[in-house]
């Protein structure tokens, strides 16, 4: 809810009340573009008042409604959020009329006096940076602007249990040979890709002979380090108001291998 | 020459009303050897419906000339379904999925990729044809093709609701419960849930392969738990998030695009037998193309 006159006369200094929702987004969003964000971004406050009196703001990789609730625990009422708040990529509200769940979200976001800042294209590269500390891998960034990373000895497999412990991935998927040796071997990192596109890409390279390996985080965990970084970064730009990181929650769980009848063809490695 | 536009011609006007279990004896043998393209023209006869020549459905790889000494039908012409399939001298391949790695087989940034040239090789030097067999597969009626092949490895058939053939009602189960026979049935490893594992569950909606937010959050309203292929994790699965993270009794199963819709290509190899006899046709399995820590195992083959 806006705490002050909107009315305020214009000689008077901008920062003599309470900062706003907007004039905080003005300020990520401009600070985000000098720190190599791309220019063509379409981030926005996608959802609550604009006007609205800053308490905190709080770092969500998306803005569920379980990171809404944690945010309004810690006092944060302006919610930084780098995947979409609406369910789908661009926060599309057309295909919602009449749905049930918009209508509660919504409203939660009015009686908490909320407002969501999607911060998407424009932190790419902060995805890349802060997930890069969070595995400790900085030190061996290829070249500074790639995320590409030559890293000690290690197999896929190796590779893949220190990321589910780092990450506390339970649900993480791994296409190639565990017992793949990095070196000869390129392995990408990603949240999710298609199961008709670059999973099966990666699957037929492998099939002829060629070392590769593909790790699916999942999108929650694959760029929950980066907005955890986004709070770090933010308290650079922002010192009116506290910011705080809210961690992702995994939405899966996985089962318990038991064994199947369904045709497959197993081959134990 | 484009091999969909031949086939336009070839159909056949309203095309033959067939059922999805169809009674009509095997035809006689064809004079001369079989062709792919002869292989096509009868699917198209039997398809129930008027054939679909504006999708992705067509010849990727291989010419309606070619001459066909055995049928593999599979979910995805990866290449370790191609290897398989020439290993057992089918050198049709029928797949529901792309061969090049994106829906419509788009080849313009593919021209001197290393591993398309690889895969073309391969197929040439196999004499292979490859067909994509997705839109016209799902048109079939009474039952879309994929629906009945998956429906028939749940044991299914019979809680389908007539107005509905995507919704049925089981015996009753939980959502843990469902998901672990999904994985008996399907081999699934790497199956992941949304919701309570107690959750009891009567109802379920399919949407088998890819599930897109919209019209997916819908479904998700149709039943007690929504049984998809995938989806992306900032759409439909963060709706279903939101949704148990509000206390509604509902439950979201992931089981892999390939696991959830492979069954409908081999229901697809029945379905081909009835009216092609002349040589043999199989279902080639695919894997799953991933594992996790609780099960770690490499089933891709490395030779070629």
């Amino acid at each position: 809810m806006p705490q002050r006159s909107l009315a305020a006369p214009p000689a008077r200094p901008p920062h003599d009340g309470p900062v706003t929702a907007l004039q905080l987004a003005d300020r990520i969003l401009a600070e985000a573009i000098k720190d190599g964000g791309a220019m063509l971004a379409a981030d926005r406050i996608v959802a609550g008042d604009p006007t609205t009196a800053v308490t905190g703001i709080a770092t969500v990789a998306m803005a569920s409604i379980d990171a809404l609730r944690a945010a309004v625990a810690k006092r944060c009422n302006l919610i930084v959020s780098y995947d979409p708040i609406f369910w789908s990529d661009d926060d599309r509200l057309d295909h919602l009329k009449g749905n049930r769940l918009f209508a509660i979200k919504r409203d939660f976001i009015r009686a908490h006096g909320l407002v969501v800042l999607d911060l998407h294209d424009r932190w790419q590269g902060g995805i890349d940076t802060g997930m890069a500390r969070l595995l400790g891998r900085e030190r061996y960034r290829r070249s500074a602007g790639h995320p590409c990373y030559e890293l000690p000895h290690t197999t896929l497999l190796a590779l893949a249990t220190a990321i589910r412990t780092t990450l506390d991935d339970r649900t993480l998927r791994v296409v190639g040979d565990p017992a793949l040796l990095n070196g000869a071997a390129d392995v990408v990192l990603c949240g999710y890709s298609h199961e008709w596109e670059a999973v099966e890409y990666a699957q037929d390279m492998i099939a002829t002979g060629a070392k590769k390996g593909m790790l699916l985080l999942g999108e929650a965990k694959s760029v929950d380090g980066g907005i955890r970084y986004c709070a770090t970064w933010l308290s650079t730009i922002v010192h009116e108001v506290p910011v705080e990181h809210v961690p992702a929650l995994e939405p899966y769980w996985c089962l318990p291998w038991h064994g199947a009848t369904g045709q497959t063809r197993e081959r134990p490695t | 020459m484009d091999p969909n536009a031949l086939l336009r011609r070839e159909v056949l006007a309203g095309g033959v009303a067939a059922a999805a279990v169809p009674t009509r004896g095997v035809p006689a043998p064809a004079a001369g050897p079989l062709t792919a393209g002869a292989v096509i023209e009868r699917m198209q006869q039997r398809i129930g419906v008027p054939w679909n020549g504006w999708g992705v459905d067509g010849f990727k790889a291989g010419a309606p000339e070619t001459v066909v000494r055995g049928i593999g039908t599979t979910m995805m012409a990866t290449f370790d379904a191609l290897k398989s399939a020439a290993r057992q001298g089918l050198n049709m391949v029928i797949t529901h999925e792309p061969t090049y790695w994106s829906h419509p087989d788009t080849l313009t940034d593919l021209q001197h990729d290393p591993l398309y040239l690889k895969k073309l090789a391969f197929l040439r030097a196999h004499n292979m044809v490859s067909f994509h067999f997705h839109d016209n597969w799902h048109a079939l009626k009474p039952v879309d093709g994929i629906d009945y092949g998956t429906q028939q490895l749940m044991g299914w058939t019979t809680y389908m609701h007539a107005d509905d053939q995507r919704l049925f009602t089981l015996p009753p189960t939980t959502l843990g419960a469902l998901a672990a026979d999904f994985q008996q049935k399907t081999g699934a490893r790497t199956i992941r849930v949304v919701g309570d594992p107690a959750l009891p569950i009567r109802t379920v909606y399919e949407s088998w392969g890819y599930c897109s937010a919209f019209p997916g959050i819908s479904f998700l309203d149709k039943a007690d738990v929504l049984v998809i292929g995938e989806a992306q994790d900032w759409d439909l699965i963060a709706y279903a998030q939101d949704l148990v993270a509000l206390g509604e009794k509902k439950g979201l199963i992931v089981l892999g695009h390939v696991k959830s819709e492979q069954w409908g290509m081999r229901y697809c190899a029945d379905w081909l037998k009835r009216f092609v006899s002349e040589v043999p046709v199989r279902f080639v399995p695919i894997i799953e193309p991933y594992w996790n820590l609780d099960h770690l195992i490499l089933e891709i083959e490395t030779e070629v």
